[in-house]
């Protein structure tokens, strides 16, 4: 058995709509017969949009949130029967910094949960030194958290994972709001954690850091995977398009629409990159793409978007992802 | 990584949880201020309005309904177990919801602990803080207006410990229910209040009306409070108030076996429906 094993996980929640008094219930399917394993030694990347179910499956995973149906297992230990045991074999980060307490020291925050997962007094001194050391923080180690900077805390929150050695690690946008020498320390951390053969499941915005990072990546839209493998394996299903990137004011779903309607064009997805100043971002997958661009450009110029911008790009898990929706990851 | 486990590992888990709440307490001393100011300021406040409204008459009506002129002791007493009620909502009550809103209960809940663990951890530090604002209040009205009163002191504070474990059984009852319905504070303004009102915590419970002194009985705080000015005031042993003890000591049972019953049963259903993620 993998250390991780997932088996037809599925989670729907209740939520009541409507005014006061006559509110309806209505059931949310946040995650829909989720499966997969990750091998020791592999990273697998999750990557899908806010809302998809990532963290759904992530809380799932590390016993927060008890499954609808279905189970999964964590070196052997089951989430609905042993979450305990679950517990003691997964070293967790969730997203953002609101996970330390900001008036203990960075040290003394690592001390506690410690505590919490039962480390050995005499060997949790030389843990917390080792990790305070690799995340950079060992100068820093006896101010309170609260005069962190975000970076600092997000590699704090990062070391608490890795205080217990367990054998599979769970980071759930490790790197969000980290400047990129921050993120690239945690990425190489990342990469080395895989070598000495911990099964980690790694969800992220970042395309190309799932990209460099991950061996297998499942894309979640909806709560189900629709499409999985390696990251190469992925691209490649795409690559028989040329993959357009226009960028420009005044882009809208309506135009994304109407260019669906031209023959050579397989998917748009149209995404905000500035929603104050209207400027968007257009990425069109079409069979030649140099011979349609012309009509292309013609007709966003005659739909009154001002283009600033365009270019013809490799495709990446991006594409996969609006290959199999429709829609842009970043939506 | 070697890890300790069975009662030393639990140990390890309640002693972290006490020092962190320790640190916090003495980092932050803003609260711990306030629970050791409201008890004087509350009986001056009392003290005034008795004599507004008593005139000349006010001491001996006092005297006449609680048998002692010492108004100062009889108030600070009732004011001294609020403030510890007070600590134990304010703080066990509201800890895990506290906690979801500054986004570190999720953390606490990830590691393997048993999840009431971490409830009996912080109601550790509230001992030790109720505690020291009994010992500081009570202790200084006494040197000032009974000294020598050791043994009545001692007494008082043993009468204090037994009262404490149905109290914080009531803190873990609150704990879920806050988890579940949200809004801490309007939560334990409203239970603080009402604890003020029917333990006699500033007149005698008798004066309320017969229905009222039924839920003054089931709250553990009423005999603490009642017993503790016997001691104190009538010189009344603690083997005399056998009766009123067992009774305490009934709650302390039952209160804390519905305050687990029911932490479990929401922590399931939190567990059901997400509430944990939801700040």
């Amino acid at each position: 058995m993998d250390p991780v094993e997932v088996r037809a996980l599925s989670k729907s929640f209740t939520t009541k709509e409507g005014p006061i008094l006559r509110k309806k219930r209505k059931s949310l399917v946040a995650a829909d017969g989720i499966s997969f394993s990750v091998p020791k030694g592999q990273i697998y990347g999750l990557l899908g949009p806010n809302g998809a179910g990532k963290t759904t499956t992530i809380k799932m995973l590390c016993t927060l949130i008890t499954p609808t149906s279905g189970d999964a297992f964590i070196n052997g230990y089951s989430i609905v029967e042993e979450p305990q045991k679950v517990r003691e074999n997964l070293g967790v980060m969730l997203t953002g910094e609101r996970t330390l307490y900001w008036k203990l020291t960075g040290r003394e925050n690592l001390e506690y949960f410690a505590a919490l997962y039962h480390l050995q007094h005499s060997d949790t001194k030389k843990r917390i030194d080792y990790l305070l050391q690799l995340l950079g923080l060992s100068d820093r180690k006896d101010t309170v958290v609260e005069n962190y900077s975000t970076g600092m805390r997000i590699r704090l929150s990062f070391a608490k994972a890795l205080l217990n050695e367990a054998p599979v690690l769970l980071f759930d946008e490790p790197t969000a709001s980290l400047d990129p020498q921050s993120s690239r320390l945690i990425r190489d951390i990342i990469r080395d954690l895989k070598k000495d053969g911990y099964a980690i499941i790694l969800t992220t915005h970042n395309m190309d850091e799932a990209d460099v990072l991950s061996d297998r990546v499942a894309i979640i839209d909806h709560g189900r995977i629709v499409r999985y493998g390696s990251p190469s394996e992925l691209k490649e299903k795409v690559k028989r398009n040329d993959v357009i990137e226009i960028e420009g004011h005044n882009l809208s779903d309506q135009t994304a629409d109407a260019l669906q309607s031209f023959s050579e064009i397989s998917k748009v997805a149209v995404s905000a990159i500035d929603s104050n100043d209207n400027v968007g971002l257009l990425r069109i997958h079409a069979e030649k793409g140099k011979e349609v661009l012309p009509k292309l450009l013609e007709f966003l110029v005659r739909k009154q978007v001002s283009i600033t911008k365009v270019s013809f790009i490799e495709p990446t898990l991006e594409d996969v992802f609006i290959a199999e929706t429709g829609r842009s990851l970043r939506d | 990584m070697r890890t300790v486990s069975g009662i030393s590992g639990t140990l390890s888990v309640l002693t972290a949880i006490f020092w962190k709440g320790i640190k916090h307490y003495i980092r932050y001393p803003g609260s711990l201020l306030i629970y050791l100011m409201l008890p004087f300021l509350f009986t001056l406040l009392i003290f005034g309005m008795g004599r507004f409204i008593g005139g000349a008459n006010a001491a001996v009506n006092f005297a006449t309904r609680t048998g002692t002129t010492n108004v100062v002791v009889y108030e600070m007493l009732g004011g001294a177990v609020w403030m510890t009620s007070w600590v134990v909502v304010e703080d066990v009550g509201v800890a895990l919801r506290d906690e979801q809103m500054k986004g570190t209960l999720e953390q606490n809940f990830l590691a393997p602990v048993n999840r009431f663990t971490l409830l009996v951890g912080i109601s550790l530090t509230d001992i030790a803080i109720t505690t020291a604002i009994f010992l500081i209040v009570v202790g200084a009205t006494l040197a000032f207006t009974m000294p020598g009163a050791y043994l009545a002191f001692f007494q008082a504070f043993l009468m204090l410990l037994i009262g404490l474990i149905p109290l914080f059984g009531m803190g873990f009852l609150f704990s879920g229910f806050v988890i579940k319905f949200k809004e801490p504070y309007i939560f334990t303004q409203m239970v603080n209040l009402i604890f003020g009102t029917l333990t006699g915590t500033y007149y005698p419970v008798t004066i309320l009306p017969y229905w009222v002194q039924f839920l003054s009985g089931i709250l553990p705080q009423t005999y603490v409070i009642s017993n503790m000015r016997q001691i104190i005031l009538a010189n009344q042993s603690l083997v005399s108030l056998y009766g009123s003890i067992f009774i305490l000591l009934a709650l302390a049972l039952v209160y804390p076996t519905i305050g687990y019953t029911v932490f479990k049963k929401l922590e399931r259903d939190a567990g059901v429906t997400g509430e944990l993620s939801k700040y």
